[in-house]
């Protein structure tokens, strides 16, 4: 086959940002290439410069081996499906479509005989008188390709042509595009960020990046054999894994070193390993190469969508002593006032603020009778940078005052080294009604609680994603309750045709050539 | 549109344009401090006739109506207007499509047509011609525009912001204050300098409905202009002082404010 | 809004008052004898009778037209060209160049018309430069031209305007279009960019045409009592004659003028894709 366009280290910079950076992509006769990728990562530019909207910086555009550098748009034998489409407003269906005839000046009858051809090509025959404004997103999809392909270009450019339609639409002109690529036999080059799209009608698929292809292959390479974390991503869906290359065909990762089929690794080479979500069988406990719980199961048409946690994130437990002290009551003012104890770390009293009291100790003040909230207009309290329990007293300015305890301690923290993940949260002091009348109580635990999350060098905030207890909060009774606070563990993503119970113990399984394993990036 | 190289020809053409535009102002201007009468040589700078105009008790009562009509015009048609505007939107369609119908007639009417019918109306209703007339005319003229650069407004809320608000606990009024007014304050200042302008700079209407010796510079300067008066380049030019000091205010002003946000925000 | 709705009334009440009443008034007027009484009224056409009957009328009628067709088209052909480069400046410069035209707008047409004056005059500016040049004095001040011009000056702004935004809201996707299906800088003009700004000209036209047509101190100031044009003659028989139904009938006239002339410029613009291809 021949090469009819070649990209030869191309780099186009929109002020001083590089969007292209240095691209080499050899496009043949009569393919259909797809530049797949994340909106931003330079595909609509390769476009534009290969139409001639735009110059690059650097590098060259060869077409039939010939520098098209400077050749302005009218006189390049390509042609461009446009986003939008672009459809001349005044014009109609006809005249859109016989335009780039009539500039080229052919004759009436050679125009006319094309026009129509185009019209069955796209099954608009009866549409030619049509205003484009009246016609359907599908319609004038059709007349924006048949306005290109009638000038008989070399390649026709399609820039997300099928992006503003619904769903059900798109899936059919994917269809008909394919079909009108194999008939009128010329390349397309079809620019899209869905990778669905990418894999049904492309006979070569390139993935790029911020500027940069990350694979070029046919779609069933890409799918099975991602070059790296970010092709695996964007094709499909897909469990990225840590793991280590114990030696060739032998992965380690989750503890466990398990079969596989590639190599050429370093010895103990940080990899990750790809699984995709179709690949990986559950089956029962004594089964499974992993074992896990499964999390969550979404049904979603075809299969269900299970996700399995084979090993719990970083967790904390913390004491929660429930009381059933009432508020304190002012009568003569009609107020009522209620706080609780709480603990605080040593490091943080330097960094305590009245505002931060009120909120851990929850201090509120009331009118009785309304419920209408009152503020707390003092705050006293003696404290010093030492453990042990310093009293505080809120009042209002009707004279309603609480005293509580703050309790000053070690910070309560779990480090896990393994997953660079540290985890804090205080034992609490809460009354029965604060808990039942809670309206979002794993929240308030966590506020509570004060839990957090980091990453070990403390520069990244993890979401705590698990909040465990085991009382029922509408029959609570005082007492003291353990509470644990985790973050995310270890999840894989399954596509099961069966619904496992969400809490199930289940067990997991692949075969080595399930794994795919790829360099880390960077 | 397209962003290409600039021909030399093309700048030229430009330059004469914006030549065209301002070259009878720039004249007006430096002529107001000729000393002279000459229309053609600056024979020497001189104030005199600004002291003319100053001592002219016609030409000063003229430029304290046309203020003070004005800025009583521009208050008046831009609530007036804000108010009418929120209860057309909340009209039916066929109401709604007579009232913006009539309400474009004085847009779209020449100017002389909408001012024999009010000197008619009030001849007619034995209204003596003077202030009150001027002031009427001058609302009736400025509420279009005001419902006009805030209809659009209006119509691009969204429709349930105003149940979104009453479903919250806001009573009618209260929404129209805190939620519709505060979305529409752009339209409203549009409206608002456009009543102001329109009126300031009106003569046609004002023409035709004024008299009891209640004059605007419009029409002083319009009667005067029979013989050649370099007063009227210092009226003129009063007036382009007094213009360009609202558009640069107006043009400054958010600059300002938005510098001083940001050294709050800090 | 619904719950607004009786806020519209007042606006109802006063528009009906200060805005239908007194067009109704000059209907009135036009079709009855014996301006200002509204007691015993009577029906006449010989208010439209004088005014065609005259010849002094017809030919001030077809000097107005006159005067406000050429205004028109010289507003087109400067404005057009000047639209066009400024909506291919950078976008900022496209800004200060709008603002430019602009300002001339805000400040008071009297005073802008009076300017002219001084610069037309005999002894005025423009006639010294011609005198320095070996030409003139030409009489500039009481022509055609010194009407027109006035006119152009006043009205050319509202041209520019509406011409550029009709251009610079064009989807850049359709010159991009243009040129990939094979047509050229000109010919992408020709064909798409012109075509597509002409909602912008009837606009623009509408703008100019109207009060062109209408003024009345303009041909004062610049043509002299030489100049008659028909607001001048409504002019008169309201504040000078005061036949107020001669008045009316004669701006009914003008009204009915411009509604036509309204017409006839929609229709030109009327789109070609309606009739359908040559198939």
């Amino acid at each position: 086959m021949n090469k009819l366009i070649q990209f030869k280290n191309l780099v186009k910079e929109f002020d001083s940002q590089i969007v292209l950076k240095g691209i080499n992509l050899d496009i043949y006769e009569n393919e259909f290439v797809t530049l797949l990728g994340p909106s931003g990562c330079g595909k609509t530019t390769l476009l534009r410069i290969l139409g001639g909207f735009l110059e690059p910086n650097e590098g060259e555009v060869l077409f039939n081996g010939e520098n098209i550098a400077g050749i302005p748009p009218y006189k390049r034998e390509i042609n461009t499906v446009f986003q939008k489409y672009a459809l001349f407003p005044h014009l109609n269906v006809y005249d859109n479509i016989a335009f780039g005839l009539k500039i080229k000046k052919e004759p009436k009858d050679i125009i006319e005989q094309k026009v129509m051809r185009m019209l069955r090509l796209v099954g608009l025959e009866e549409y030619g008188k049509r205003r484009v404004t009246e016609m359907s997103g599908g319609q004038q999809q059709r007349v924006a390709i048949a306005r290109a392909l009638v000038n008989e270009p070399k390649v026709l450019l399609l820039d997300e042509p099928l992006g503003a339609l619904d769903l059900k639409l798109r899936k059919e002109m994917q269809r008909e595009l394919k079909k009108i690529q194999q008939e009128v036999g010329i390349t397309f080059i079809y620019v899209t960020h869905d990778q669905e799209e990418a894999l049904t009608m492309s006979d070569k698929i390139v993935i790029m990046n911020q500027g940069e292809i990350q694979q070029i292959g046919s779609p069933t390479d890409i799918y099975n054999e991602p070059a790296n974390r970010f092709a695996a991503n964007f094709i499909g869906e897909s469990n990225i894994i840590d793991g280590i290359m114990i030696e060739d065909r032998r992965v380690m990762f989750e503890d466990n070193i398990f079969d596989c089929v590639d190599k050429g690794f370093a010895k103990d080479e940080s990899v990750d390993v790809v699984i995709r979500p179709e690949d990986i069988d559950i089956v029962p406990v004594k089964e499974g190469k992993l074992t896990g719980i499964v999390k969550s199961v979404l049904f979603k048409g075809v299969h269900y969508e299970t996700i399995v946690e084979t090993k719990t994130g970083t967790a904390i437990t913390v004491q929660m002593t429930v009381s059933d002290a009432k508020p304190v009551q002012n009568l003569s003012a009609d107020e009522s006032m209620s706080a609780n104890d709480f603990y605080i770390d040593i490091s943080d009293i330097p960094e305590l603020t009245i505002a931060e009291i009120i909120a851990r100790a929850d201090a509120q003040a009331w009118k009785t009778s309304t419920e209408e909230l009152v503020s707390i207009t003092k705050v006293d309290y003696e404290l010093k940078e030492e453990k042990g329990s310093y009293p505080v007293t809120f009042s209002t300015a009707a004279g309603t005052m609480d005293t509580i305890h703050m309790i000053v301690a070690d910070e309560n923290k779990v480090e896990a080294p393994k997953t660079n993940e540290v985890i804090y949260a205080v034992n609490i002091y809460k009354t029965i009604d604060d808990i039942k009348e809670s309206i979002a109580l794993d929240t308030d635990l966590k506020t509570w609680a004060n839990a957090q999350a980091w990453t070990s060098d403390g520069d990244t905030s993890i979401a705590i994603t698990d909040v465990d207890y085991d009382f029922v909060p509408e029959n609570i009774e005082t007492g003291t309750y353990p509470i644990t606070f985790s973050t995310r563990g270890y999840e894989y993503k399954i596509d099961t045709t069966q619904e496992h119970k969400v809490g199930d113990r289940v067990g997991l399984t692949f075969t080595p050539d399930d794994l795919h394993i790829m360099a880390k990036e960077g | 549109m397209m962003k290409k190289k600039r021909h030399i020809p093309a700048k030229i053409f430009a330059g004469l344009m914006i030549a065209f535009f301002y070259l009878p102002i720039l004249y007006t201007v430096v002529f107001s401090f000729n000393e002279s009468r000459s229309l053609s040589v600056f024979s020497g700078f001189s104030l005199k006739w600004y002291e003319k105009m100053f001592n002219n008790s016609d030409m000063m009562d003229s430029v304290f109506y046309t203020i003070a009509i004005a800025v009583l015009a521009t208050v008046i048609s831009t609530v007036a207007g804000t108010v009418a505007a929120i209860g057309i939107s909340g009209t039916n369609k066929v109401l709604k499509g007579i009232v913006e119908q009539i309400n474009n007639l004085p847009i779209m009417n020449p100017e002389i047509v909408t001012a024999i019918g009010l000197l008619m109306l009030f001849s007619s209703l034995a209204v003596s011609k003077g202030f009150t007339t001027l002031l009427l005319a001058h609302v009736m003229f400025c509420i279009p525009y005001v419902i006009l650069s805030i209809m659009p407004k209006l119509r691009s809320l969204d429709p349930n912001i105003l149940d979104a608000a009453l479903d919250l606990g806001c009573t009618p009024v209260q929404a129209l204050i805190k939620v519709i007014v505060p979305q529409i304050t752009s339209g409203i200042f549009a409206g608002a300098l456009i009543a102001f302008t329109m009126s300031f700079d009106d003569f046609v209407i004002s023409y035709f409905v004024t008299g009891n010796g209640v004059n605007n510079i419009s029409i002083m300067i319009y009667t005067m202009a029979k013989r050649i008066n370099p007063t009227i380049n210092a009226l003129s030019s009063l007036i382009i002082a007094i213009i360009t000091a609202v558009l640069l205010i107006l043009n400054i002003t958010p600059i300002i404010l938005e510098k001083r946000k940001e050294k709050n925000g800090k | 809004m619904k719950n607004f709705k009786t806020l519209a009334y007042p606006y109802i009440v006063w528009s009906a008052a200060l805005i239908v009443l007194p067009m109704l008034l000059i209907v009135v007027y036009a079709f009855t004898k014996e301006g200002n009484s509204v007691i015993n009224i009577q029906f006449t056409f010989d208010n439209f009778a004088r005014f065609f009957s005259d010849k002094v009328f017809f030919d001030v009628l077809k000097r107005s037209l006159y005067i406000a067709v050429m205004t028109t088209v010289v507003c087109i052909l400067l404005g057009y060209p000047f639209a066009y480069i400024i909506a291919q400046m950078k976008p900022r410069s496209q800004v200060v160049m709008v603002f430019i035209v602009t300002i001339p707008t805000w400040i008071n047409m009297l005073v802008r018309t009076y300017a002219w004056r001084g610069m037309l005059d005999k002894s005025g500016i423009i006639n010294s430069l011609l005198g320095l040049m070996g030409i003139g004095p030409v009489r500039l001040l009481e022509t055609g031209f010194a009407v027109i011009l006035g006119m152009v000056y006043n009205f050319l702004p509202f041209m520019i305007l509406q011409i550029y935004n009709s251009l610079s809201k064009m989807d850049y996707s359709y010159i991009e279009a243009a040129s990939d299906l094979g047509a050229d800088r000109v010919q992408t003009f020709l064909k798409i960019v012109l075509p597509l700004s002409i909602p912008g000209v009837i606009s623009g036209i509408t703008l100019v045409f109207l009060p062109a047509v209408s003024s009345f101190f303009i041909p004062k100031l610049l043509g002299g009592g030489k100049y008659v044009l028909i607001g001048n003659v409504i002019e008169n028989q309201f504040l000078t004659s005061g036949d107020w139904g001669f008045g009316s009938a004669i701006s009914l006239i003008m009204a009915v003028i411009i509604i036509i002339s309204m017409h006839i410029t929609k229709k030109l613009d009327r789109d070609p894709s309606k009739e359908g291809g040559n198939i």
